[in-house]
């Protein structure tokens, strides 16, 4: 047994290592991948129907319908530019979310519908923008 | 006044800093004594400078002078005084002067502690200190000065305030703790740079560099931990750890930093191993100005990251002279690095240690490539990849358990080599207390990784239990002592390696709680007054929703009656929908908020969140996550620290 024994095991582990690793990088598990492709609307046509997708854009004014049966799903469209998208969305929606809102959404873009089951707010920027105006301070204990 | 204090601190500090390194350059120059002792001096009141600047803005916070940017951002009139203390650390600039100032706390208790001994080696790791001090200097005079004033054109009568989510009692403690961690491997690094320098490779520094490491670890690990508390009671998505940059940068310096805490037991030891563990706490410091490089310069978006600075290219310029000049270091320094003693054989505990290196560091690996990979795809390919939660688990589950399995085999190993005589006494129970698990598991159904983890778990225990028992066994016969009192001795005598066993048993905890994380489920539902939905097991009965005004916010809180299928109450949960500065006339700035309830037990947890709410038709929108066995993660959080402070702490009679 000698040094040099350990260092080509180590070796050889190592590079197994980075060989799983580089391996989980180019095959993520279909159903549920750590890799998700961040689309602008204009590309979204090219996409196959089983990737999972995000978009980013503004809720497009007026279109947020809540679905009756379903007091958790709602369908609106996202724009971004001259694009638009009509999406789905089944879940609790963030508080911010509304008419003009910054949104990402994730999902799967099937027949001409995303079908989002994601669905994130840009947070309000209370703590990182301007600073209270004037008007602000009139109304009492804020 | 005082804010002009500070200002005048900060540059004198950095003034000082310069003329503090010129003196020790004297020093080493000249041999003249005096030039020491003046360096020392001028880094003692570097330290004492950047002190008192720090408590300067921790007074204009307490007093609320909005004068100050820093102080109207973060805080308002109606912040309770406690998190006007915390608010800083709350921003960009308070963070990075918060940084300095436990940089400069750790400067003047080594400075203190070690002014008269190691001689060749305290003028460099005196140096080290006070440049690494002045970069942060030029940070926060140059870049990010927290004294700076508003820049409004109004009067600024009240602040911004601080974010309900860091209104929080383990917010206040965690990004301390994570900072005395980060900071703390400045000590070792600083030893580690002075000891190649001087050629000093010796291994007298190598016992306190150990404790200053172990310290440090011991904040980093605590900070990491409650960091995940903190999410899975704040951010309410039911996790506590969601591979988010941030988390990864505190994450990497970890995971070297305890590569290192066991790779320097061999250098201890046996001599070996001396290229590799500079390398890794060189590596270790700077993944921990990465880290810091991460949160805050804004190049990733996560929860913790401010708006894009220009921190970036200052930080980015650091890292890359840090990375040359250690490098150039090790390069030069490589002859006098080399080892005293050759691992002898596989079955050794030096080659047990090894392994363990390799498996830090190939999980380090993966960990940074999973998190920079987004940047390098848009650079390289111009394609936009997030990078979430599945990859990481995904690399990480059978690489973890890999180390899970050496975390129960290390300790059976014998230095040297391990006769097979004892590889058999030594493996038998633990192997079978595997197995045994291993067959209960499949026969119970498991067919996922925790068929895998559970087996090892028991036998990550019963190899740690056998070591216990076999020092108490040798006491009671040899000093003829009670059980109780030889565990006390056998603790006492060799506190750093049973304090690690207890370390172990901590991991192996935790480990059990990430296990449960393959049965999480959850769901979602809109629920009227009165109404029941089924879901995990349980009944879960809306009884009301009531609404409360608080000082600083308005709350709806539901009462949520959690029934199992005996029709027995298990609890009753009460999650809140909050909304602070509900007064606001400006919608986009009141601040929802959600703040959720569990109910927790040894075997799962019963976690909701209030994500929305219709008082009209009174119906609240809630999700509930049924997450098993997550105590056991707090649980092991406790014992890891509870082993590490047997470890760090001072054995009685020292030699």
């Amino acid at each position: 047994m000698n040094k040099k024994k350990v260092t080509i095991t180590i070796i050889a582990l190592s590079f197994l290592a980075f060989a799983w690793i580089g391996y989980i990088t180019l095959n993520p598990d279909q159903e549920n991948p750590g890799m998700i492709r961040f689309l602008s609307l204009a590309d979204i046509q090219t996409v196959n129907q089983t990737e999972r997708i995000r978009l980013g854009g503004l809720v497009s004014p007026g279109t947020i319908l809540v679905s009756e049966q379903n007091l958790l799903e709602c369908k609106f469209h996202l724009e971004q530019g001259e694009h638009t998208v009509p999406v789905q969305f089944i879940g609790t929606r963030p508080d911010l979310f509304k008419d003009e809102a910054e949104v990402i959404v994730e999902g799967i873009f099937v027949d001409g519908l995303f079908k989002a089951d994601q669905l994130q707010t840009k947070c309000a920027s209370r703590y990182e923008g301007d600073l209270r105006d004037e008007s602000s301070y009139k109304s009492e204990a804020i | 006044m005082t804010p002009v204090l500070g200002s005048i601190s900060l540059s004198l500090a950095l003034g000082i800093s310069a003329v503090s390194i010129l003196l020790f350059s004297l020093f080493l120059k000249s041999e003249d004594y005096r030039f020491y002792l003046a360096g020392w001096r001028a880094a003692l009141s570097v330290s004492v400078l950047s002190i008192l600047a720090t408590f300067f803005l921790l007074n204009e916070l307490l007093i609320s002078n909005f004068d100050i940017k820093y102080v109207a951002h973060y805080t308002s009139l109606e912040t309770p005084t406690f998190y006007k203390i915390t608010a800083l650390w709350a921003g960009q600039s308070g963070s990075l002067l918060f940084w300095l100032f436990i940089l400069s706390v750790y400067s003047l208790i080594v400075l203190a502690q070690y002014k008269n001994s190691f001689t060749k080696l305290m003028p460099w790791v005196s140096i080290v200190l006070v440049a690494v001090q002045s970069f942060f200097l030029i940070l926060v005079n140059f870049v990010e000065n927290p004294f700076s004033p508003t820049d409004a054109d109004f009067v600024v009568v009240n602040g911004n305030g601080l974010n309900p989510l860091l209104q929080n009692l383990t917010m206040a403690i965690h990004p301390p703790t994570l900072y005395l961690g980060y900071v703390g491997f400045t000590v070792p690094f600083a030893f580690a740079i002075a000891a190649l320098v001087t050629k000093d490779t010796g291994s007298l520094w190598v016992r306190s560099i150990r404790r200053w490491t172990l310290i440090a670890w011991l904040f980093q690990s605590g900070g990491i931990i409650l960091g995940g508390w903190w999410a899975y009671q704040e951010l309410g998505w039911g996790g506590y750890w969601a591979w988010d940059p941030v988390e990864n940068a505190s994450f990497m310096p970890w995971l070297t930093g305890t590569a290192f805490l066991h790779s320097i037991i061999i250098q201890e030891k046996k001599g070996m191993l001396k290229t590799w563990n500079m390398i890794l706490i060189l590596l270790t410091f700077t993944l921990c100005i990465f880290g810091t490089f991460l949160t805050r310069s804004g190049v990733m978006s996560s929860v913790h990251s401010f708006a894009v600075s220009n921190l970036g290219p200052v930080f980015l310029g650091f890292i890359a002279i840090l990375l040359v000049v250690c490098t150039f270091l090790i390069i030069i320094r490589f002859p006098i690095l080399k080892s005293e003693k050759q691992i002898e054989s596989f079955t050794s505990r030096e080659s047990g240690f090894l392994f363990n290196n390799v498996i830090f560091c190939v999980i380090c690996f993966a960990v940074f490539w999973g998190t920079i990979f987004p940047v390098l795809s848009e650079a390289i390919r111009g394609e936009k990849i997030t990078v979430g939660a599945p990859f990481f688990n995904q690399v990480n589950v059978p690489i973890g358990l890999m180390l899970l399995f050496l975390t129960g085999v290390g300790p059976l190993l014998v230095w040297r080599r391990t006769s097979k005589e004892a590889f058999i006494k030594n493996f038998t129970i633990p192997v079978l207390t595997g197995l045994v698990i291993f067959v209960f598991c499949f026969s119970i159904g498991l067919r996922n990784a925790t068929l895998i983890s559970f087996p090892l778990c028991g036998f990550v225990t019963m190899a740690i239990l056998i070591e216990f028992q076999r020092g108490i066994k040798s006491r009671v016969t040899r000093f003829n002592e009670s059980f109780l009192g030889a565990l006390k001795m056998l603790i006492s005598k060799n506190r750093s390696r049973y304090g690690g066993y207890i370390v172990h048993l901590g991991i192996m905890f935790m480990f059990i709680g990430f296990s449960g994380n393959a049965f999480d489920s959850e769901t979602e539902f809109a629920i009227k007054t009165g109404e029941t939905k089924e879901f995990g097991g349980y009944n879960f009965e809306l009884v009301n929703i009531q609404t409360i005004e608080r000082p600083n916010h308005i709350a709806w809180i539901a009462g949520l009656n959690v029934w199992n299928f005996h029709h027995e109450l298990v609890t009753t949960l009460f999650p809140e929908k909050r909304v602070y500065f509900y007064k606001d006339p400006n919608p986009d700035k009141r601040q929802p908020h959600s703040e959720l309830d569990i109910y927790s037990t040894l075997n799962k947890d019963i976690y909701s969140i209030f994500s929305g709410v219709d008082m009209e038709q009174q119906i609240a929108y809630l999700k509930i996550m049924i997450n098993p066995l997550v105590w056991w993660v707090w649980f092991g959080g406790y014992v890891l620290i509870f082993g590490t402070m047997i470890s760090l702490w001072p054995a009685k009679d020292s030699e």
